[in-house]
């Protein structure tokens, strides 16, 4: 599924504004620990999180997911923006929390399966 | 240049997680048997037990600093000191300021706050919550308490749990840190350079964390040469200026 495919299912709040919104996301990840980010997630996926902080666009782009998803009502730093922009690197911002979030991923089969 | 052994990072009994037997004069006294000769109290977001371990302090002879271990809405762990008491007084409405709406304490799940007199009598029981994050984040924790004259280093990066550098992945130099703290288990780490890299050169340096007698006389500590035992001194030790010296790692012999 496409990253523009998931932004309109869950209604998600685009923040970045130079991004790559057709690219595939291969799989999803949810944590706020970005060390444990930086180890576990993988190119291609869509990661749930509720850090706002710029090192997320500096994570995202060096891992090169797909998206990033910002949870929880959780404000985004225009430095994130910035950042994420410089590596195309779509943010996402929405009121629901990391669980509903991540369980709607789930439900639209981004499971980790394949 | 004269020599002192300096532990940055130590509770009181007013942190919930600290035994009753951290009382400032209680702290004080042992530091100073086993020649400790600078110490920063530093409690969770909080300062009331500082005035009795700074009189405890010219009482035994030993420099005690005020400090204030803060944690910033990333929830990791940052220890600022202060050269005076006036600046932490200010320092501490800025804190309570950005710590408006929490519950208040759970002695039973979290541990009991006390605040005491540098004679160890009971004064009051902090009831307000001193766990929890405030709505300051890192950056303006480092930012604003450095312009007031602290200094700041990032508590136990190398730790699971309340690390800036497990929160945030790596610390950039976005970030005016004066030092990170490694934890006894990273000091190998000073040889092997692993962690240098995640927090771009930054000094090192090693503390007890002490919550226990035990943890504070047995914990790191670091070996300082300076002029005078000031905090002014202690930041061109860690900045590496000529002739002051910094070294992490060191222990105390104690045999409990």
């Amino acid at each position: 599924m496409k990253v523009s495919q998931i932004v309109k299912k869950l209604q998600l709040t685009k923040v970045t504004r130079r991004e790559d919104l057709e690219r595939e996301v291969t799989g999803g990840y949810t944590s706020d620990l970005l060390s444990n980010v930086m180890g576990q997630a993988k190119t291609g996926m869509i990661w749930v999180t509720m850090q706002g902080h710029h090192n997320i666009a500096a994570i995202g782009s060096l891992i090169g997911l797909a998206a990033i998803i910002v949870a929880g009502g959780t404000k985004i730093e225009e430095d994130t923006i910035i950042k994420a922009d410089e590596n195309e690197l779509p943010i996402f911002t929405t009121d629901m929390s990391s669980y509903e979030v991540t369980g709607k991923l789930y439900a639209l089969d981004i499971t980790n399966k394949q | 240049m004269k020599t002192f052994i300096a532990d940055f990072h130590v509770h009181t009994l007013l942190s919930p997680c600290a035994e009753v037997e951290m009382t400032p004069h209680h702290i004080v006294m042992r530091a100073a048997q086993y020649g400790i000769s600078i110490l920063a109290i530093t409690d969770h977001n909080s300062s009331a037990n500082v005035p009795a371990a700074l009189e405890a302090g010219r009482k035994y002879g030993l420099k005690v600093l005020p400090g204030m271990e803060v944690e910033c809405a990333e929830e990791a762990h940052l220890v600022v000191i202060f050269a005076t008491w006036e600046q932490l007084l200010n320092w501490q409405k800025i804190i309570d300021n950005s710590r408006i709406g929490l519950p208040p304490n759970n002695a039973e799940k979290f541990g009991k706050q006390f605040v005491v007199d540098a004679d160890d009598n009971f004064l009051y029981e902090e009831k307000k919550l001193l766990l929890g994050s405030c709505s300051l984040k890192a950056e303006d924790v480092i930012k604003q308490s450095k312009e007031m004259g602290a200094l700041v280093f990032a508590a136990h990066i190398d730790r699971p749990s309340y690390s800036l550098l497990g929160q945030l992945g790596f610390i950039g130099d976005d970030l005016p840190l004066d030092a990170v703290e490694i934890s006894r288990l990273a000091i190998e780490e000073l040889k092997e350079k692993k962690l240098k890299p995640l927090v771009n050169n930054r000094p090192y340096m090693t503390n007890s964390d002490g919550h226990t007698i035990a943890d504070f006389l047995q914990g790191p500590k670091n070996f300082l040469e300076l002029k005078e035992p000031s905090l002014e001194e202690i930041k061109l030790a860690l900045a590496g200026k000529t002739e002051r010296k910094f070294k992490p790692g060191y222990f105390i012999k104690y045999d409990c």
